[in-house]
């Protein structure tokens, strides 16, 4: 008998007895060589076209098995971020100036260019940590807490999860629920919605700091199928409630027929901006409703991870997204893992990438590139290999291409022939490193 | 059809899917291929959150495999 044939009888014979004597946890138990400690670590570089963004990560989440499938998870995440963002002001065939977030400053962008804003600079700490614990023969239960810090932006979390097995473990249902407040204190001090950019040093339409909740509510159903076949279904709903504006991002006032920023007087000795520009407005609340479903089939040593979800929200934004892995061993230590991602979304109802300025201003107005209409594809290749039990050396390279387009109704004057909406381009790259303790 | 009558649709869809659950699985001795750890719904954690941030700061939706995610990092 070959050495793999005793293992695999080892591996059945040691996860029927765990499911025999009730000690399996919620999702298929995991037969890897146990550690009191498992660690898993990763550093990534993130990086955008045009010297946009540009992350560089580390982040490191340890795991401690206690007996009776009693586990505690810590989480540590480090970002330095850097380089420029789209501020939302559209470009055309003049340079652009513009007052600074601290409103200490100017900026100015040349013609023909999409405006960004390359003031920041930040550095994000996230740590987490869970407990989970079996409650009763077939339940599990988990309570966990996060927190998230950079200079202008303080998140702090809670979640709590329940899940049942039944029918011998095959089928569970789970149901979680997590609360987030979130303080958000921009540089300079959040500006009031729909005013306009000022000069330097005019503060005056400047709030200070603000906040928002976030309730989630998860409902799961996971299903064995059959020896190699896994299905999970969750319904999700979010609702946020607050300040739900970027207080960095603007929208321009445009004029109705050239479709061209509208200049702005100066003050005479002072800089300021050189067209009128408005911070935007989101409205204070935002509720979204996902459905998400994905499977996982084992094919003779091989392993397809395929998951789909739609999302609906009250600001008119649908979004369908596919996700596929493919995982391919090469020989017994290492494998090859393809990467497709497809996104697409339609834009928010308030979505506005300039204003005309001859007609009243509306209620909510935001050209944040992200709340528009857009595509994007995500291509990549993992390869891993394993360095003894429990260890495993992986890497990633990945692509990540977001195409958008603004819709004909939402373009002023003559703006049709213009490249308004800023699509990105981005690089992943990643090293992660798997060991036990 | 009535709200009520599309929720009770709806909740007798899901009593038959369940029921047709009951005859779907493994016994546990079966479970060798379930317990692999590529076979783990969330194979690779740290990957999983990793990318969940960075959809979330770039996109309009977020979470549904789990929660939305927190924190900013949204430029």
């Amino acid at each position: 008998m070959s050495r793999d044939n005793n293992k695999s009888i080892a591996v059945s014979l040691a996860t029927a007895s765990c499911a025999l004597l009730g000690t399996t946890p919620s999702s298929p138990v995991s037969a890897q060589e146990q550690h009191t400690w498992d660690f898993d670590t990763a550093l990534l570089y993130y990086g955008e076209n045009d010297d946009r963004v540009e992350d560089i990560s580390l982040n490191v989440l340890a795991r401690r098995n206690f007996l009776d499938d009693r586990i505690l998870t810590l989480g540590l995440t480090v970002d330095s971020l850097t380089g420029a963002t789209p501020i939302g002001a559209i470009p055309f065939d003049g340079p652009q100036t513009f007052t600074t977030p601290s409103g200490l400053q100017t900026r100015t962008r040349p013609a023909n260019e999409i405006p960004l804003d390359d003031t920041f600079l930040d550095t994000r700490y996230a740590i987490s940590a869970s407990w989970q614990q079996p409650f009763g023969r077939m339940n599990s239960i988990s309570a966990g807490l996060t927190a998230s810090g950079e200079y202008d932006y303080f998140h702090l979390g809670g979640n709590f999860e329940i899940s049942h097995d039944f029918n011998k473990r095959n089928s569970t249902v789970s149901l979680a629920f997590a609360f987030a407040r979130d303080e958000i204190d921009p540089v300079g001090g959040a500006p009031v919605p729909l005013s306009r950019m000022l000069d330097v040093g005019d503060l005056s339409n400047r709030l200070g700091d603000d906040n928002k909740d976030v309730i989630d509510i998860v409902a799961g159903f996971t299903q064995v199928i059959n020896r190699n076949w896994l299905v999970q279904v969750n319904y999700s709903f979010s609702d946020s409630s607050g300040y739900l504006n970027d207080p960095y991002k603007i929208v321009g006032l445009v004029d109705p027929v050239s479709g061209d920023p509208v200049p702005r007087t100066p003050t005479p000795g002072v800089d300021g901006p050189s067209h009128e520009y408005l911070f935007e407005s989101r409205p204070d609340g935002r509720t979204k409703h996902s459905l998400y479903a994905q499977t996982k089939v084992y094919l003779g040593g091989q392993v397809l991870d395929a998951s789909y979800r739609f999302m609906t929200d009250d600001w008119d934004i649908d979004s369908h997204t596919v996700d596929l892995h493919y995982r391919w061993p090469l020989g017994s230590d290492s494998y090859l893992e393809p990467h497709l991602r497809y996104y697409t979304q339609t834009h928010a109802d308030f979505y506005r990438p300039s204003l005309d300025a001859s007609l009243p201003l509306p209620a909510y107005a935001s050209a944040d590139y992200r709340l528009g209409e857009f595509d994007a594809l995500t291509v990549g290749l993992k390869y891993g290999w394993r360095t003894g039990p429990g260890g495993e050396w992986s890497a990633r390279l990945e692509f990540y291409k977001a195409d958008g387009s603004v819709p004909g109704n939402l373009l002023i004057g003559n703006q049709g022939g213009r490249e308004i909406y800023p699509d990105l381009d981005a690089v992943i790259a990643q090293i992660s490193y798997r060991f036990g303790l | 059809m009535s709200g009520d009558s599309k929720f009770r649709f709806v909740f007798c869809c899901g009593v038959v899917l369940l029921g047709g659950c009951s005859t779907m699985g493994v016994e546990p001795w079966e479970r060798d291929v379930l317990a692999k750890d590529e076979m783990q719904l969330v194979a690779d954690p740290l990957e999983a959150a990793i990318d969940d941030h960075i959809y979330f700061s770039k996109e309009a939706s977020s979470g549904g495999r789990g929660f939305g995610g927190g924190g900013c990092g949204c430029n």
